[in-house]
């Protein structure tokens, strides 16, 4: 073999080591990539299983009956039940008690047919203040579900309304389309007109709130009590400081949104300390409230359920002799 | 101790090659500190869909996938950092992330939304003018800046990669 050829024959075998070197590292690299897909295929997919654990399928079977109570609020419970007390204070224009209802909804209503819960639905309006719409799609929605409370049909009404909530600061909640799901809900013709008419006074007394009433309420106290006085206090108290300085509420007195208005004022009078109510939505056991590991999880709402003991309804039915305030 | 090529004489290491792969590393594990921390304040998931739902740009279906996966991804993305698998496609993947999040953020800016961009929990409605869009935004291009020097220099101590025998 020449000089010639003996070069060319290394020449060529170096050329095959670098080759498979390369097909080596070729080969690693995909093992490794395929490692790392393997990980992440993993964890997420364990992870949501863990996540999604307990979450039961939807609840299409009977509810329970459904009691109104004298101060626009709804008890779902079986009559003679004895059950732990789960109240559930939501705005219909929250978007994270959107989410509470569209995870926790079902599991409430199965709970409450098997008797095992005693659900209380307390909506309230904590967006009143907020600016137009978020305050008037609040407030509408809220006195739209208390009027399908008129006719029993609460809690199908709830459900819709969470699932077609407007994305908040958008119009939203109009007053056809409120109509349109109370007949969804199961409202028959009788029902239907009953609702209409009372919904476009609600809607009515909504409007001149939200636009008139409040703005005007809310620029004399400020420049009388100062803003930092009035970031303190509630509505209800803004209100009653209106009734005493020229800004009769009075047109507010027997609608649903004045209710609304003043169950949530209620709301924040309610409980101390750790279980004081601060916002939506909160979820309260006995009157003990749960933190968001519990209320905004399946498994932990389910726990937190199973874990309790009988409590008591503190509302009467409407109609039940007299005031609820004064059992 | 590193494979030189056959022929190449033996050199001194730059003082770039000695003090890179640390950086690599510091990055590494900023970066898994970074999502871990982001994935754990998602929980509950039931919030981390509202915070989804406020960019009002998905259907609710989609929009409670990404909810829920997007922490687990996060998280395991976190661990691969930290074990220093597939550093470089890791690098690239955390970089490209940031970068969706950031058109996300933007998307949100361009449409007037008042929300809070939920990366570290959080999210949804915030008051008009309380958004932090632009701090978002720049957190996110550090993020993103991490990730991509991770991408391009994977060489790094304490890696799975070096056991196995890449960027030595």
């Amino acid at each position: 073999m020449g000089s010639e050829a003996r070069k060319r024959s290394r020449e060529k075998l170096r050329e095959q080591r670098e080759r498979e070197k390369r097909a080596a590292k070729r080969n690693k690299t995909l093992l490794v990539l395929g490692g790392a897909a393997l990980v992440v295929l993993l964890v997420v997919g364990v992870g949501y299983a863990v996540l999604t654990y307990g979450q039961g399928d939807e609840y299409d079977g009977p509810l329970a009956t459904t009691t109104l109570q004298d101060d626009g609020s709804v008890v779902m419970a079986d009559e003679g039940v004895e059950a732990p007390v789960v109240e559930v204070y939501a705005d219909y224009q929250c978007p994270a008690c959107r989410q509470f209802e569209l995870l926790n909804g079902d599991l409430l209503k199965e709970r409450a047919a098997e008797g095992e819960a005693i659900v209380h639905f307390r909506p309230v309006s904590i967006f009143a203040q907020q600016p137009v719409p978020i305050s008037s799609n609040s407030l509408r929605a809220g006195a739209a579900a208390r009027a399908a409370a008129d006719h029993d049909l609460f809690v199908q009404y709830n459900d819709l309304l969470f699932e077609n909530q407007p994305t908040e600061g958008r119009e939203g909640f109009d007053v056809d389309e409120l109509k349109g799901w109370f007949r969804e809900a199961g409202g028959d013709d009788t029902q239907g007109a009953e609702f209409d008419e009372r919904l476009d006074a609600e809607a009515e007394i909504v409007t001149e709130f939200t636009e008139k009433f409040l703005p005007a309420l809310t620029q004399d106290a400020t420049e009388q009590i100062g803003e930092e006085t009035l970031g303190t206090m509630v509505l209800a108290d803004l209100l009653k400081w209106g009734d005493e300085n020229g800004h009769d509420s009075s047109f507010l007195d027997g609608t649903y949104t004045g209710e609304i208005i003043d169950a949530t004022g209620t709301a924040y009078t309610r409980y101390s300390g750790d279980n004081a109510f601060r916002g939506t939505p909160s979820v309260y056991i006995n009157g003990e409230l749960l933190d968001n590991n519990s209320a905004m999880t399946a498994r932990g709402l389910s726990e937190a359920i199973a874990s309790a003991g009988p409590g008591e309804v503190e509302t009467r039915p409407m109609g039940d002799g007299g005031d609820a305030d004064n059992p | 101790m590193t494979d030189t090529p056959d022929d190449a004489a033996p050199r001194p290491p730059t003082r770039w090659e000695t003090v890179q792969p640390w950086i690599s590393l510091a990055c590494r594990l900023g970066l898994a500190a970074v999502l871990i921390t982001a994935a754990v304040t998602k929980f509950p998931p039931a919030l981390s869909v509202q915070a989804v739902e406020a960019y009002d740009l998905f259907p609710h279906e989609i929009a409670r996938l990404i909810g829920y996966t997007l922490p687990l991804f996060e998280l395991a993305l976190a661990l691969l950092l930290l074990a220093g698998l597939a550093t470089r496609y890791v690098g690239a993947v955390s970089a490209i992330l940031m970068v969706v999040f950031i058109a996300g953020i933007f998307s949100a800016m361009a449409r007037g939304l008042n929300i809070d961009c939920g990366c570290f929990g959080g999210g949804g409605q915030v008051e008009p003018g309380e958004t932090t869009y632009g701090l978002s935004i720049a957190r996110d291009i550090v993020f993103a800046a991490l990730g991509a020097f991770i991408a391009i220099w994977p060489r790094s101590p304490f890696a799975l990669d070096r056991t196995l025998g890449l960027y030595k």
